[in-house]
């Protein structure tokens, strides 16, 4: 290479880096830090999102109230809601009287579960751990962020000032049907195993629950629903295997006579 | 290092200075076809390259200067579209203060291209050589150095019949 060539070539990439380095210096002085960009609702924009998806719930699906599954659905989220330190939900959970396995949350710390999961469910504890997983997906804000992407601002626009009927059914359709990737669903499962810990539920019954529920799928069921929406695979239950307790952990067995909230179904 | 003469603008015929100038306007083929994809550019500089580079050596140079000073501004904002990408598809699109600094420093260079580019199609325009630093000198050795093809060879192949 000729020297002149090798000067003009030295002297691009120190302007490049001239201007990258002005740029940075430039940057720093204006932005104090990094920032997100993503288009921040508010947690009572999302409880008046939530309040407008449990109106169009209530005209779909036919719930379950003040019955032993009922009760005993609010005697667990009473544990794990007094497990969190703190939370900026009210939580609401209901039961949907539907055959499906799932589980499903919507905005505003609102969580459903369809009466197939609680009838698949042996035993009150798996359904805490269930119900503490759905719990990590709006803890850490999962379906507002998932719709925030799949929405066009002007949707989710039309939703906060009000909301067209025919948008949010839509988007409650996302909501039911949303599949989390898998990073959503690991952050989630984390979550949901300190949760049970805190709250003396054992967080074994979380891979107890998915690895039966793998089984079953071997013979098709549709109503399998949560396989869907809630794609695992043999890494997260072997997370949940993984998972340690504190030495000194001591599950505390709710006091539910089981039998009972099934034949409530 | 032998080098072909440089032709003088008056020698220059009009088609061939509007060729060597339509090879700077090729920076404008991402645009014409409104996609944000700089690597457009770059394709429309190698096919025009491809096309014109044997009309003249004057045409050569501006299309093989066009094409080479292309490269680095393509490289560089395909860092920025997939940086930008990327940071798309985190939930919380989480940018960073590098991420900041790396966008004007392409916004920068791109816009330097941009102006450099203008310049040297005008002055093709007027059948004059523009030398971009280190491109041009790349440029003016593809085209202008004296090659072993174009000594004619002593041996003459055609030959008069007596």
């Amino acid at each position: 290479m000729r020297s002149s060539t090798l000067r003009d070539l030295l002297l691009l990439l120190a302007i490049g880096a001239g201007l990258f380095v002005g740029g940075y210096i430039l940057v720093k002085k204006f932005f104090k830090s990094d920032f997100d960009l993503s288009f921040k609702v508010s947690y009572e924009q999302e409880e008046k999102l939530g309040n407008l998806f449990k109106d169009l719930i209530w005209d779909q699906y036919q719930t379950v109230k003040d019955n032993a599954a009922d009760s005993a659905v609010q005697q667990i989220k009473d544990r794990l809601v007094k497990a969190l330190d703190t939370t900026a939900y009210r939580y609401q959970f209901t039961i949907i009287k539907n055959e499906q396995i799932n589980a499903f949350t919507i905005p505003g710390g609102n969580i459903y579960v369809f009466s197939g999961l609680i009838q698949a469910a042996e035993s009150p504890e798996e359904v805490a751990a269930v119900l503490a997983h759905e719990m990590g997906h709006a803890e850490q804000r999962h379906v507002v962020t998932k719709l925030m992407k799949e929405l066009s601002m002007t949707a989710i626009i039309t939703v906060l000032s009000g909301g067209d009927p025919s948008v949010l059914a839509q988007i409650l359709r996302n909501v039911i049907g949303n599949t989390f990737d898998r990073e959503q669903e690991s952050k989630a499962d984390q979550f949901a195993l300190a949760l049970l810990e805190k709250a003396k539920i054992s967080p074994k019954n979380l891979g107890r629950f998915f690895e039966r529920l793998n089984e079953k799928n071997l013979d098709y069921d549709e109503n399998l629903e949560i396989l869907m929406t809630h794609p695992h695979n043999d890494k997260r239950i072997d997370q949940v295997r993984k998972y340690k307790t504190k030495n000194d952990f001591k599950p505390e067995p709710f006091q539910i006579d089981w039998k009972k909230v099934e034949q409530s179904l | 290092m032998e080098f072909h003469p440089l032709p003088q603008p008056e020698e220059i015929p009009e088609r061939d200075k509007e060729d060597a100038m339509g090879a700077y306007l090729m920076m404008f083929a991402a645009v014409a076809i409104g996609l944000p994809l700089p690597v457009i550019n770059l394709i429309a500089s190698i096919i025009y390259y491809f096309i014109n580079r044997k009309k003249s050596r004057f045409i050569h140079f501006h299309s093989l200067q066009a094409l080479i000073s292309n490269i680095p501004t393509t490289i560089i904002n395909w860092g920025a579209v997939i940086w930008a990408v990327t940071i798309f598809l985190r939930e919380d699109w989480h940018v960073t203060q590098e991420f900041w600094a790396y966008l004007i420093f392409a916004g920068v260079s791109t816009f330097i291209y941009f102006i450099i580019n203008i310049i040297a199609a005008y002055k093709a325009r007027q059948g004059k050589m523009y030398y971009m630093l280190l491109f041009g000198k790349m440029a003016y050795e593809a085209a202008y150095r004296v090659k072993q093809e174009d000594t004619p060879s002593s041996e003459p192949v055609n030959k008069p019949p007596f």
